[in-house]
C-alpha cells in the first residue's frame, strides 16, 4: 500500500470517526441539564461584512476571525495594538525609536501591507485617523492610520477582523482588512482590575489599572462606563556612542515613557416601541516623551550645554469621538438606522532638554513646537429589508474631514529650529478640508440551503478628487455538510488622507561631516515638488482575489485555509530626500532653503499575495476543564511592480521597494493553546516571526526570523477574584543585530543596535502580576 | 520506504492523540435557543396539562427544522412533544409554549395580548421581552445564554415558575404590558 492510499484510508477512517461523534455530541447535548446548557459556549457571531447580520465566521463568503474579551483578559496585555499583535498572525506591530512622532503612535499593517490599508470601526461606525504622518525610515512610512492607543480594552466585547477588501461595503482604506471593535452591550459584570510589571531588563514598568461599570436600563438598554489608566516607563536599549569621549550610552532607544487616561461610555436606550436611541463618547489623553538622537557638544551648541544635549521630544495626544444614532424597524421585515459620527486626533509637539542653534545662548531650551489635528464627521442612513431569501441594505453616507497643522513660537522653527524636532513653521500652516458622499447597496442571496452569494457596490464621490465606483462580489458553496468553499472578488480604493496631501515641514540637523543640513517635506503641489517630479495626488486603486475552504468535521474542531491575492496601483509613498538635478531645481532649494526635499506621490504598484490557514479545537476534558488549540499560520508576498521615480532619480525608489517588499516578516505563526478549569487558566501563545530585512545606505540588511513565547497563569480565588501571572516574550529573545554594519548611528556597535523594524520589538522579556474583581 | 512508513506511524499517532482531545465545542445560538426552551419547560408547571401532546407553538418558525430535529421522539412532562408553525398569531390554537421570534417585534404588543388569561408560557429572544410582558426571555452575554424569567406575568397566566429556575435566571418583575 502506498502513502498516497495510506493517508486516504486514514482520512476516511477520521470522517467517520468524526462523523460518529458528532452523533454522539448532539444526543448528549440533548440529554443534559439546563445548568450545563447555560455553560455551553455559543458559536462564535460575527456582523462584518454583513451589514449587521449576524453569522457564523465559519459560514462567512470571506475569511473573518473574532477575537473575544474573554481572550483579551487571558493574556495580561492593556494595549489593543498588542493584543492585535499577539493573536493575528499577519498582523504586524513594531516598535520603533528615534522617529519622532512614530514612537509615540505605533504603525501596524495587515497581510504585510499599509497602515493606511486597514478600516478601523467601532460598533460598524468608521474610526477617525491619527493626525499624525508617519514620515520617518519605519514600517507605513508615509502613512497615517487609527490610533489604537485612544480604546481601553475593558470597553471591548470582541473584536472582529475581515481579512478581505471591503470599499465596495465600508468605502476608502478596505484593502487589507477591516477591523471591528465591537462594545460591551447589556447585562455585562462590572469589575475592576490592576496591573503592574516591568522587563526582565528592570527597566519598562507599566502600571494599569481600569475599571468597568453597568448601568442597566429599562428594556436591557444600559450605560456603560469604563474607565482606564497606564503608566509605561521607558525601555533602554540603545548601544554605546562611539562619538563620545568616553564613549557611553545617552540616546534613549526603547520604549518611551508615558502616562494614558482613557474613557469610554457607551449606552443604549430601548424605547417602548421598537426604537432604540445609541450613542458613545470616547475621550482619550496621552502624554509620551522620547528622546532624539544625542547631540555631542559642538561650535553651536557649547554656549549652552558644555557637555552636549539629548532633545526630548513630547507629545500630547488627545483623541475624542462619540456616536449618537437611532434603529427601528418599519416592518417585519424592513429596519431603518440613522447615526451621526464625529471624531477629533490632535498631536501637540513640544521639545524640551535641546536648543536652537541659530539663538545661540540665548536658545530656550524647550519650545511649543505646534500641533497636528484631524477632525472627521459622518453621517450615515441605512435601510435592510428582507424579502423571502434575498436580504438587501442600502444606504447613504456623508463625511466632513478637516485637516489642521499649527505652527509653533518662532524659536521653534527659527533658523535651525529646535534640535530634536524643528517647530511648524507658519509657512507649514494649513487648514484643509475636503467633503464626500457616497450611495451604497448589498444584496445576501441564498440561492439554496448550500449557495449563497452576496454582491455589495458603492459609489463615492469627493470633493477633491471626484468620483469612485466600487463592486464587491462574494459566495460561498456548501460542497458536504463538513466542507465550505467560498470567494471573493472586489475593487477598492483609498483616498489620499488630507495628512499626505497637505503635511510639510522643515528640519535642520548637524550631518555626519559636522555641517548643518535643512531638507524639507513639502506638499504635492508645490513648485518644489512640482518641479522634482510631484503631481496631485490620486486616490489608490486596488483589486482583491480571496479564495478559501472550511472544513469543519464536527463542532470543535475547524480547519480554514484561504488565498488572497491583492493589487493596488498608484500606491501614495513618501519620496526620499531628493536633491537638484538641474540647475532649475537648485535654484529652487535654495529659494526655500533646503538641500533636499521630499513629497508623497502616486509612485508605485504593488501585488501582495499569500495564505492564511488556521487550525482550531476544543477538548472538554469535563463539566469543568477544557482545553483549546489554535493555530494561525500567514504567509504573505508584496512585490512593487512598478516605481516612479521622482525626478528620474534612483535614490527615490530602492528604500521604499526594500521597505514595502522585505520591511515585514513574510510569514508568521501563532500557537495559542488555553487550558481553563474552574480554578485556574493557563494560556500559552507561541510566535512564529519570519526574516525581513532594512536597507541602509542602499545596501540591505536581512534580520532573522525568531520564535517568542507568552505565558498567562490565573487563579480564580472565587467567582468574582482572580489574580494572575505571566510573562510575554517569556524566554526573553531579542531579534539579531546589524549583521556587517558598523556605524554610530545604526549598526551592531551603534547608537541603534537593532532594526527599527523588529516585529517584536527588541526591549525583551515582560513579567507581570495582575488583579481583578467582578461586582 | 522506512522513513515514509514511520511518518506515517507518527501522523497516525497525532491524529489518535488530537481524536482523543476532540470533545464538546460551540453550540450554534438557534440550536442553544431551541434546546432551552424544551430544559425551561421542566421548571415550569401549568395549570392545565389535559392535551396528549407537549405543544410548542412557532411563530414564523425562526429556526427553521431546528425545533422538529430537535424533539422528534422527544418528551416534556412525560408527554411527546408535537411543534407547530404558525405564520399569524390568528392561527393559534392550544399551546403550551409560544416561541416569539426579534421578526414579530412590532406585533408584540397584539401577540401578548392575544394569550391573555391564557395558560401559554411565551418564550423570546426579542430585547426587553421579560419587561414588555413576556415571561421567558433569552439573550447572550459573553457567548452564553441568559434567562430573564417574569414570574408576575407568569403567574397571571397561572404558571408556576419553580425556585430551580430563578435560581439561575434574573428575575423580572411588574407588567409593563
Amino acid at each position: 500500500m502506498n502513502i498516497y492510499k495510506s493517508i486516504f484510508f486514514i482520512l476516511l477512517s477520521f470522517s467517520y470517526i468524526f462523523a460518529t461523534e458528532e452523533r454522539r455530541q448532539e444526543s448528549k447535548l440533548i440529554n443534559s441539564s439546563l445548568e450545563e446548557l447555560m455553560q455551553v459556549e455559543s458559536e462564535m457571531q460575527a456582523k462584518l461584512g454583513s451589514r449587521g447580520e449576524e453569522r457564523s465566521p465559519l459560514e462567512a463568503t470571506s475569511p473573518i476571525d473574532v477575537i473575544t474579551y474573554q481572550q483579551i483578559e487571558r493574556t495580561g496585555l492593556n494595549s489593543l495594538t498588542d493584543v492585535l499583535r499577539y493573536f493575528v498572525a499577519g498582523f504586524n506591530a513594531p516598535e520603533t525609536s528615534v522617529a519622532d512622532g512614530s514612537d509615540h503612535v505605533r504603525a501596524y499593517t495587515l497581510r504585510g501591507m499599509s497602515p493606511d490599508q486597514i478600516l478601523i470601526l467601532i460598533n460598524g461606525k468608521r474610526m477617525h485617523t491619527s493626525a499624525l504622518l508617519h514620515v520617518n525610515g519605519v514600517i507605513g512610512r508615509g502613512s497615517t492610520q487609527v490610533d489604537l492607543e485612544s480604546i481601553t480594552l475593558t470597553a471591548i466585547e470582541k473584536i472582529e477582523i475581515l481579512r478581505d477588501g471591503a470599499a465596495a461595503q465600508y468605502g476608502s482604506d478596505a484593502i487589507s482588512g477591516v477591523i471591528n471593535i465591537i462594545l460591551k452591550g447589556a447585562d455585562q459584570s462590572n469589575r475592576v482590575s490592576v496591573h503592574t510589571g516591568e522587563r526582565r531588563e528592570g527597566d519598562g514598568r507599566e502600571l494599569h489599572a481600569d475599571a468597568f461599570i453597568s448601568i442597566p436600563l429599562k428594556y436591557d438598554g444600559f450605560v456603560n462606563i469604563a474607565l482606564d489608566v497606564k503608566s509605561q516607563e521607558a525601555t533602554q536599549r540603545a548601544g554605546i556612542d562611539q562619538r563620545l569621549s568616553p564613549p557611553s550610552i545617552e540616546t534613549h532607544v526603547g520604549i518611551p515613557d508615558s502616562t494614558s487616561y482613557k474613557t469610554l461610555i457607551n449606552t443604549e436606550i430601548p424605547l417602548e416601541s421598537d426604537i432604540t436611541l445609541y450613542g458613545k463618547l470616547i475621550l482619550s489623553q496621552r502624554k509620551s516623551q522620547a528622546s532624539a538622537f544625542y547631540r555631542p557638544v559642538n561650535q553651536y551648541s557649547s554656549a549652552l550645554y558644555s557637555n552636549g544635549f539629548l532633545p526630548m521630544i513630547d507629545a500630547q495626544i488627545f483623541d475624542s469621538s462619540f456616536t449618537i444614532g437611532a434603529n427601528g424597524t418599519w416592518s417585519d421585515e424592513t429596519s431603518w438606522e440613522l447615526s451621526h459620527t464625529y471624531g477629533h486626533n490632535g498631536f501637540d509637539y513640544s521639545v524640551y532638554d535641546s536648543m536652537n542653534y541659530t539663538l545661540g545662548e540665548k536658545s530656550p531650551n524647550s519650545f511649543n513646537n505646534g500641533s497636528l489635528h484631524f477632525t472627521q464627521n459622518i453621517t450615515n442612513f441605512d435601510i435592510k429589508k428582507k424579502l423571502n431569501s434575498i436580504k438587501l441594505a442600502a444606504g447613504a453616507e456623508y463625511k466632513i474631514e478637516k485637516y489642521q497643522v499649527k505652527a509653533g513660537d518662532e524659536e521653534s522653527y527659527i533658523g535651525t529650529g529646535s534640535q530634536g524636532f524643528s517647530g511648524f513653521r507658519p509657512e507649514n500652516e494649513v487648514h484643509k478640508d475636503r467633503n464626500n458622499y457616497a450611495l451604497y447597496f448589498d444584496a445576501i442571496y441564498n440561492v439554496n440551503e448550500d449557495f449563497k452569494v452576496e454582491a455589495a457596490t458603492r459609489y463615492e464621490d469627493y470633493s477633491d478628487f471626484g468620483f469612485t465606483t466600487n463592486a464587491k462580489l462574494s459566495m460561498s458553496y456548501k460542497l458536504t455538510s463538513e466542507l465550505l468553499l467560498r470567494s471573493s472578488a472586489n475593487s477598492g480604493y483609498r483616498a489620499p488622507s488630507l495628512a499626505q496631501s497637505s503635511f510639510s515641514h522643515i528640519s535642520t540637523f548637524v550631518n555626519t561631516s559636522g555641517v548643518l543640513t535643512t531638507q524639507g517635506t513639502f506638499r504635492p503641489e508645490h513648485e518644489l515638488s512640482q518641479s522634482l517630479g510631484a503631481k496631485e495626488l490620486q486616490p489608490e486603486r486596488s483589486k482583491n482575489i480571496t479564495l478559501g475552504s472550511v472544513y469543519r468535521p464536527t463542532s470543535n474542531l475547524s480547519i480554514t485555509l484561504d488565498y488572497f491575492y491583492v493589487e493596488v496601483d498608484d500606491r501614495i509613498l513618501l519620496s526620499s530626500e531628493l536633491s537638484a538635478t538641474n540647475p532649475q531645481q537648485q535654484v529652487l532649494l535654495d529659494k526655500y532653503g533646503v538641500s533636499a526635499a521630499r513629497f508623497f506621490k502616486n509612485a508605485a504598484d504593488t501585488q501582495t499575495q499569500g495564505v492564511d490557514l488556521k487550525i482550531n479545537y476544543l477538548y472538554t476534558i469535563d463539566k469543568l476543564s477544557k482545553i483549546n488549540f489554535a493555530l494561525w499560520y500567514n504567509k504573505n508576498q508584496t512585490k512593487v511592480t512598478e516605481c516612479t521615480s521622482p525626478s528620474n532619480q534612483t535614490l527615490g525608489c530602492s528604500e521604499q521597494i526594500s521597505r514595502v517588499e522585505d520591511g515585514q516578516p513574510k510569514s508568521s505563526l501563532k500557537l495559542l493553546t488555553t487550558y481553563q478549569t474552574q480554578k485556574m487558566n493557563i494560556t500559552l501563545n507561541i510566535n512564529y516571526y519570519g526574516e525581513y530585512s532594512q536597507m541602509m545606505n542602499e545596501i540591505s540588511y536581512d534580520f532573522d526570523s525568531a520564535w517568542t513565547s507568552d505565558i498567562d497563569i490565573s487563579y480564580h480565588i472565587d467567582k468574582d477574584l482572580s489574580i494572575s501571572v505571566g510573562a510575554n516574550n517569556l524566554f526573553d529573545t531579542l531579534p539579531n543585530k546589524w549583521d556587517g554594519l558598523s556605524g554610530n548611528f545604526y549598526g551592531y556597535d551603534g547608537i541603534k543596535p537593532y532594526a527599527r523594524y523588529s516585529p517584536f520589538g527588541y526591549s525583551g522579556a515582560y513579567y507581570y502580576l495582575k488583579a481583578s474583581m467582578k461586582f | 520506504m522506512l522513513i515514509v512508513s514511520k511518518q506515517i506511524k507518527v501522523i497516525l499517532v497525532c491524529l489518535l492523540f488530537e481524536y482523543t482531545v476532540l470533545l464538546n465545542a460551540s453550540e450554534p445560538p438557534e440550536k442553544l435557543k431551541a434546546l432551552i426552551v424544551g430544559k425551561v419547560a421542566k421548571y415550569v408547571h401549568w395549570k392545565k396539562c389535559d392535551n396528549k401532546y407537549f405543544i410548542i407553538t412557532m411563530l414564523n418558525e425562526p429556526f427553521p427544522q431546528l425545533f422538529k430535529n430537535l424533539y422528534t421522539n422527544q418528551k416534556i412532562k412525560k408527554r411527546p412533544v408535537k411543534i407547530n408553525n404558525i405564520t399569524s398569531i390568528n392561527q393559534l390554537q392550544a399551546t403550551d409554549i409560544l416561541y416569539i421570534p426579534k421578526v414579530n417585534i412590532l406585533q408584540l404588543p397584539e401577540i401578548l395580548e392575544s394569550v391573555d388569561n391564557k395558560n401559554i408560557l411565551t418564550v423570546s429572544d426579542i430585547r426587553g421581552f421579560a419587561q414588555k410582558g413576556g415571561m421567558i426571555q433569552l439573550s447572550f452575554v459573553s457567548q452564553k445564554i441568559k434567562l430573564k424569567v417574569n414570574t408576575d406575568v407568569a403567574r397571571e397566566h397561572n404558571l408556576h415558575i419553580t425556585p430551580t429556575l430563578l435560581r439561575i435566571a434574573d428575575r423580572v418583575k411588574g407588567n409593563n404590558k
